[in-house]
C-alpha cells in the first residue's frame, strides 16, 4: 500500500545524517556520561568504580533532597505561570487587540531576545535594597512598605527569580498558544455566539478544548525547559542565599567541577533525566487521555 | 504487509546499527592517544588566567615587550582568560586531557592545586627555581604562606602577596573623634558610633561572602592563636565548638545592628569599594591589592592621604596578636609540568624583574624581591609595603584549609549570618558538615 | 481556507474581524475597553521601562551607576561607551564569532531536522514510534551532563582551537527539539499528496524536496527563530568549549566585559548589550512578519 513511501533507501538517507549528528553529539556523550554514575573521581585524579555508592548517596544527601524539591517548586511555578501569562496574552491579543495586536505582540516577545546576564542585572537593580534604593523598594516606600532585601531571605530571591523567568518568556508562549487561538475557525466561534455563549463561557466550552493540543505542547516545551533552568538562576541569584535557590542542574554543575566528584555529579543529572522522563510521560499521558475523550 | 513490516524492522535495526558504530567511533576516539603534543614541548609562554585579574597579565605583558623580549622572541606569550567562575571546570577538563597551559591560575580553592600537585600536573616551584638559580628572588615570608596554604608544597609563584587588615577613613574618624582600634572592642564601640551618627561603619561585599567570612577567621587568630584552623583540619577542633561558634556571633551581632548597610547579600565587589571609596562607609577589610584602587583618583573620591591601614583588632585575653598578619598570594600561579630551557629562561626573568615591574607600574606588591629602589605612590602604600617586610608570622583565611565544596557552602552562606537568616550556630553546623562530608 | 485567515489576521488587515455583532450593548463594551486600556499600559510598563533603563544604563559612567539612583537620567551622556564597547569589547569580532557559529549550525539543524521529521511522520516503515521516542528523550537530558565527553572528544580529534565545537553541539542538542516540531508539522500534510506525485524510490526524494519543504517553509522559519534564539543565547556550551579570546561568542564577551575593562564598567558593558539586543531585534522586526504567518499557519497542535 505504503510502496512509495515505504522505501528503504528513503528513509535512511533522510534519516541517516540526523540520526548520526544526534548519537554523535547527544545520545553517546549521554551514556558515557551515564557510565560515570558508577565511579567516583574526576578528570585529575583518573575514575575508579565504587559500585553504587552513588545511588546510595544519592538517597541520602540532603542537599539533593533540597535541590529536587526546589527544582519542582521552580519548576511547577514558572512552567504555570509562562503558561497562563501566556494563554491570557494570546486571548488579549486574539479577541481584545486584533489589529492592533502586531505591536504589542513584539513588544511582550522582546525580552525573549535579551541575554541573560543582562536580565540579570536589570532584575538585580529592579530589586536592590541597598546602597540605592532599587524602583520596587522605592514605589513599596511609597505606599508605606519598609524596604525588603528580595536576595536576603529564599522566600523573596524565589518569587523574583520566578518572576523574572516568566516575564522573560511569556511573550513566547503568547505567540506560540496564538498560533493556537488564531486556527479556530471562524465559524464555529460565530456559532457558539450565536448560540448564547459569550465571555468566560465562550472561552471556557469553546475555546479551551479547541485550543488544548497546543496548549499542551507549550506544557511540555515549558516544563523540560524549567526543570533544567540554569543559566537564569546564575545571573541572577547564583543559588543564593546560601544554596536555597540552587536546582539540581547548579548541584550537579557545582558537584562536577568545583567539587571535584565528577562520577556524582553524573549520577544527579541521571536522576534529573528521569525526572524530566517522567513529568513528560505523565504530561502525555494526561493530554492523550483527554484528546481521545474529544 | 508482511514484507512492509520486515523492512521497516531491518530499518530499525540499522538505525541502531548507525548509532552504536557511531559510539564505537567515539569511544576509539576518546581512548585512543593520550593527547595531542602534551608530551612536547610548549610553542607558547601560555598563561590561563581570570578576567577579574589583569594586574598579572598586564605586568607579563609590561615584561614580554620589556625587559624580557628576548625570552618572548623564543616563547611567545600567550594569554588566555576565562571568568573565575568558570576557572575550576576549566582546569578540570584541560586536566583530563592533558592539555594545561605552562602557566596558569590555580584554581579557585587550594584544595583543586594540591589535587592537580598530587596527581603531577604541575611542578615543585621551590626545586624549580632552585634549579635555575633564583629561589633568592622570592621573599621568605611569600613562600612561608605559600606552603602552610599547600600543605608545606611550594606550588604556586607569589605574583602578589597579600596581607590583610582594616582600612579606615581618616577623615570620617577624625570628625567623630575616633581613635584607630586596638581591640574588638573598641572597633564595636567605633562602628556603634559611627552608625549613632548616621555613617555607615563597614562596607563588605556579601555577594562575594569572603569579606565577610574573613572577619570570622580574624576573630578566631585572634582569640585562639594562629593555630586556630589548622585544629578543625587536623581533627582537633569542630566549628561548632562553643569558642569558634563565638566568633561567628561576633560577626553575626555587626550585621544585626545594621553596621553593613541594607541588602548586603547583594552587594558585589565594586559596590562595596565604591561605598568605601566614596566616602560613604568608614571601614573596609581588603587585602593589599587594594592599594591599586586607593591609588586610582577616578574610584577614590575622598583622596588616597585619607585611607589608613590598621590590623585586624586584638580580642582581650586571646592567644593571638595584632602583627599576625593573615595573608595570601592572591591569584595563585602555577607552572605546568612541562617546562623546557625556553620556559625556564622566562620564569627566571620573571623572578627577576617582576616584582619591580608590578610595583613601578601598578602599585602592586608581588612576593618578589624588587630590584630597584621604587618610590611609594602614597603614604598607605608605604605603609602596608613596610608592614609586608616587618612580620614575622602570618596566618591564613577562613576557608584556606577547607575542601572546595566547604569553600563554596561558607562563602554562600556568609550572607545569611549577617543578614539574620541564618545563626551563628547553624552557620558553623552548615560549614562543618560540608568539612566533614568527604 | 485556514491559512488565508491566519494572514489576515497575523498581519492585521482583517477584512472580517472577529467582533462581536453590533447587538451586543454598548455598557459592557465600554467596560471591556477600560479593562482592556489597563492591562495594555501595564504591560507597556512592564515591557519598555527595562528597555529604556538599558538604554540609560549603557550611557553612564561608572560613578553614575554606582553613586545615582537606578532609574536616574545619566549625569553625563557618555556616548564614548559605545566607541569603547565596540573596540575595546571587540564586539565585531564577537559578533562575527556568533554568526559563524549559529548559522552554519541553524542551517543544519533544520536540514536534518526537517528531513527526519518527514521519514518519521510521512514515511511508512516500523519502528518509526520508537525512533521518533529516541529523539524525544534527547530533550530531556541535561546539557551539563555532554560536556566532559564531548570536550574530550573534540580535543582528541583536534577540533578544539575552532568553531566546529559549537557548530556540532549546537546542531546536536538543537535536533531533538527541531525533529519533534517538523514531524508535528508534516501530521497536517496529507500523505496521499506525496504517493499521488510519486513513483519509484528516487521520486520521494524529490517530493521531499519539491513538494513537502515549500509547504512547511513557515513551520522551518518559526522553528528556526525559536532555535535562533536558544541558541544565540547560550552561555554553557560556549563558555566550555572556546579557549581561546578569537573564538569567543557575544554571549561569553558580555561575560568578559569585567576583565576586558579591569574592575566592571558597567557603561561599555550595557553599551554592548544593547548593541547585541538591538542587532538582534532588527533581525526579529525583519522577519516579523514573515515569523507570525509561520507561527499561525503551521498546527503547533500536539
Amino acid at each position: 500500500m505504503h510502496r512509495v513511501l515505504g522505501d528503504r533507501r528513503a528513509v535512511l538517507l533522510l534519516l541517516g545524517p540526523a540520526l548520526l549528528v544526534y548519537s554523535l553529539i547527544m545520545l553517546v556523550p549521554t551514556l558515557w556520561s551515564l557510565g560515570y554514575s558508577f565511579t567516583s573521581g574526576n578528570t585529575i585524579d583518573g575514575f575508579t568504580g565504587n559500585g553504587l555508592d552513588n545511588f546510595h548517596r544519592l538517597f541520602t544527601d540532603p542537599d539533593v533532597r533540597h535541590a529536587l524539591w526546589f527544582t519542582a517548586k521552580y519548576a511547577v511555578a514558572v512552567t504555570v505561570g509562562q503558561v497562563v501569562a501566556g494563554y491570557l496574552l494570546a486571548l488579549l491579543y486574539v479577541f481584545f487587540l486584533k489589529k492592533a495586536s502586531a505591536l504589542i505582540r513584539t513588544l511582550v516577545f522582546f525580552p525573549v531576545v535579551l541575554p541573560t546576564v543582562a536580565v540579570g542585572l536589570l532584575f538585580k537593580n529592579l530589586f536592590q535594597v541597598g546602597p540605592q534604593t532599587g524602583p520596587v523598594n522605592s514605589l513599596l516606600n511609597a505606599v508605606g512598605i519598609e524596604s525588603i532585601d528580595f536576595f536576603g531571605s529564599s522566600g523573596h530571591a524565589f518569587w523574583v527569580l520566578i518572576g523574572m523567568d516568566i516575564w522573560r518568556s511569556m511573550g513566547f508562549y503568547a505567540v506560540l498558544l496564538f498560533a493556537g487561538l488564531v486556527d479556530i475557525p471562524d465559524e464555529v466561534l460565530e456559532s457558539a455566539r450565536l448560540d448564547g455563549a459569550a465571555g468566560l463561557r465562550l472561552i471556557r466550552h469553546i475555546v479551551l478544548p479547541m485550543s488544548f493540543p497546543v496548549l499542551m505542547s507549550s506544557l511540555i516545551f515549558s516544563i523540560n525547559g524549567t526543570l533544567k533552568a540554569f543559566d537564569s538562576i546564575i545571573a541572577l541569584t547564583n543559588g543564593g542565599p546560601g544554596n536555597s535557590t540552587s536546582p539540581l542542574t547548579l548541584y550537579m554543575f557545582q558537584t562536577s567541577f568545583t567539587y571535584g566528584d565528577y562520577g556524582y555529579g553524573s549520577t544527579i543529572a541521571l536522576l534529573l533525566t528521569i525526572v524530566c522522563l517522567l513529568v513528560t510521560l505523565v504530561v502525555f499521558r494526561v493530554s492523550r487521555r483527554d484528546l481521545t475523550k474529544d | 504487509m508482511n514484507t512492509d513490516s520486515s523492512a521497516a524492522r531491518k530499518k530499525g535495526r540499522l538505525a541502531a546499527l548507525t548509532a552504536s558504530t557511531a559510539a564505537l567511533a567515539l569511544f576509539t576516539a576518546a581512548c585512543g592517544g593520550t593527547g595531542g603534543g602534551s608530551a612536547s614541548a610548549p610553542k607558547n609562554f601560555s598563561y590561563l588566567t581570570v578576567n577579574e585579574n589583569s594586574t598579572v597579565k598586564t605586568a607579563l605583558g609590561t615584561l614580554s615587550k620589556g625587559r624580557c623580549a628576548d625570552e618572548h622572541k623564543a616563547l611567545p606569550l600567550k594569554v588566555e582568560s576565562v571568568p573565575q567562575s568558570g576557572l575550576d571546570q576549566k582546569l578540570q577538563l584541560l586536566a583530563g586531557q592533558d592539555a594545561l597551559p605552562v602557566q596558569f591560575a590555580a584554581g579557585n580553592a587550594p584544595a583543586l592545586t594540591e589535587q592537580l600537585y598530587k596527581s603531577g600536573k604541575i611542578a615543585d616551584l621551590e626545586k624549580e627555581l632552585d634549579k635555575l638559580g633564583v629561589l633568592d628572588r622570592v621573599e621568605p615570608a611569600a613562600i612561608s604562606t605559600i606552603k602552610a596554604l599547600y600543605g608545606g608544597k611550594m606550588q604556586v609563584l607569589p605574583y602578589e602577596y597579600n596581607i590583610e587588615g582594616i582600612f579606615y577613613n581618616k577623615k570620617i574618624f577624625a570628625e567623630n573623634g575616633i581613635e584607630v582600634p586596638g581591640t574588638w572592642s573598641e572597633l564595636t564601640a567605633a562602628a556603634a558610633r559611627l552608625e549613632a551618627k548616621g555613617t555607615q561603619p563597614f562596607s563588605a561585599s556579601g555577594q562575594l561572602g569572603w569579606p565577610l567570612t574573613r572577619l570570622i577567621s580574624g576573630y578566631l587568630y585572634r582569640s585562639l592563636g594562629p593555630d586556630a584552623l589548622q585544629d578543625v583540619k587536623d581533627g582537633k577542633a569542630k566549628l561548632t565548638d562553643p569558642a569558634y561558634v563565638k566568633a561567628a556571633r561576633q560577626v553575626a551581632d555587626l550585621g544585626k545592628k545594621g553596621y553593613f548597610g541594607k541588602g548586603v547579600g547583594s552587594i558585589d565587589y565594586d559596590t562595596s569599594f565604591n561605598q568605601f571609596l566614596t566616602g560613604k562607609a568608614a571601614m573596609l577589610y581588603m587585602g593589599s591589592w587594594a592599594l591599586t584602587n586607593i591609588a586610582d583618583p577616578k574610584q577614590n573620591t575622598v583622596g588616597a592621604d585619607n585611607i589608613g591601614f590598621m590590623p585586624f583588632p586584638a580580642v582581650t585575653g586571646g592567644k593571638g596578636s595584632v602583627d599576625q598578619y593573615p595573608s595570601n598570594v592572591g591569584l595563585g600561579i602555577t607552572l605546568g609540568k612541562n617546562t623546557d630551557a625556553k620556559t625556564g629562561d622566562w620564569v627566571t626573568c620573571i623572578a627577576e624583574n617582576y616584582g619591580s615591574t608590578a610595583l613601578k607600574d601598578q602599585g602592586s606588591i608581588s612576593g618578589f624581591k624588587t630590584s630597584t629602589d621604587v618610590k611609594d605612590a602614597n603614604e598607605v602604600t608605604g605603609q602596608v609595603r613596610k608592614t609586608i617586610s616587618d612580620s614575622k608570622q602570618n596566618v591564613l583565611w577562613f576557608e584556606a584549609l577547607f575542601s572546595t565544596k566547604a569553600t563554596t557552602v561558607s562563602q554562600t552562606n556568609a550572607a545569611g549570618l549577617v543578614s539574620g537568616s541564618m545563626s551563628p550556630k547553624q552557620f558553623m553546623q552548615t560549614v562543618q558538615d560540608a568539612l566533614s562530608s568527604k | 481556507m485556514a491559512l488565508d485567515t491566519t494572514r489576515t489576521q497575523a498581519t492585521g488587515t482583517s477584512t472580517h474581524p472577529r467582533t462581536p455583532a453590533p447587538r451586543r450593548a454598548p455598557r459592557r463594551r465600554g467596560g471591556t475597553r477600560l479593562w482592556v486600556k489597563i492591562v495594555i499600559t501595564l504591560l507597556l510598563i512592564v515591557e519598555i521601562y527595562p528597555l529604556t533603563w538599558m538604554f540609560l544604563t549603557s550611557l553612564k559612567s561608572n560613578s553614575d551607576y554606582l553613586n545615582h539612583s537606578t532609574w536616574s537620567l545619566p549625569s553625563t551622556w557618555e556616548w564614548g561607551n559605545y566607541a569603547e564597547a565596540w573596540t575595546t569589547g571587540n564586539i565585531g569580532l564577537y559578533v562575527q564569532n556568533s554568526l559563524l557559529a549559529v548559522v552554519p549550525a541553524l542551517a543544519l539543524m533544520l536540514l536534518l531536522g526537517t528531513a527526519a521529521g518527514f521519514a518519521l511522520q510521512i514515511m511508512v516503515w516500523k519502528g518509526r514510534n520508537l525512533t521518533l521516542l529516541v529523539f524525544l528523550t534527547g530533550m530531556m537530558v541535561p546539557p551539563q551532563m555532554i560536556l566532559l565527553p564531548l570536550f574530550t572528544v573534540y580535543f582528541q580529534t583536534g577540533l578544539s582551537g575552532t568553531l566546529w565545537p559549537l557548530i556540532l553541539t549546537y546542531t546536536g542538542t538543537g535536533l531533538p527539539l527541531t525533529v519533534f516540531m517538523m514531524a508535528t508539522y508534516y501530521r497536517s500534510v496529507p500523505r496521499e499528496l506525496f504517493e499521488a506525485a510519486t513513483i519509484d524510490g528516487a521520486g520521494i526524494l524529490r517530493a521531499f524536496w519539491t513538494i513537502s519543504v515549500p509547504l512547511v517553509r513557515n513551520a522551518l522559519l518559526t522553528v528556526g527563530l525559536v532555535q535562533f534564539f536558544f541558541i544565540w543565547n547560550d552561555l554553557l556550551i560556549a563558555l566550555t568549549f572556546t579557549n581561546s579570546q578569537d573564538l569567543r561568542t557575544i554571549q561569553v564577551g558580555l561575560l568578559n566585559f569585567t576583565g576586558d575593562f579591569g574592575a566592571t564598567q558597567y557603561g561599555p558593558l550595557f553599551a554592548a548589550i544593547c548593541l547585541n539586543v538591538f542587532g538582534t531585534l532588527v533581525i526579529y522586526l525583519f522577519l516579523n512578519q514573515k515569523v507570525m504567518k509561520g507561527l499561525t499557519s503551521g498546527a503547533v497542535k500536539g
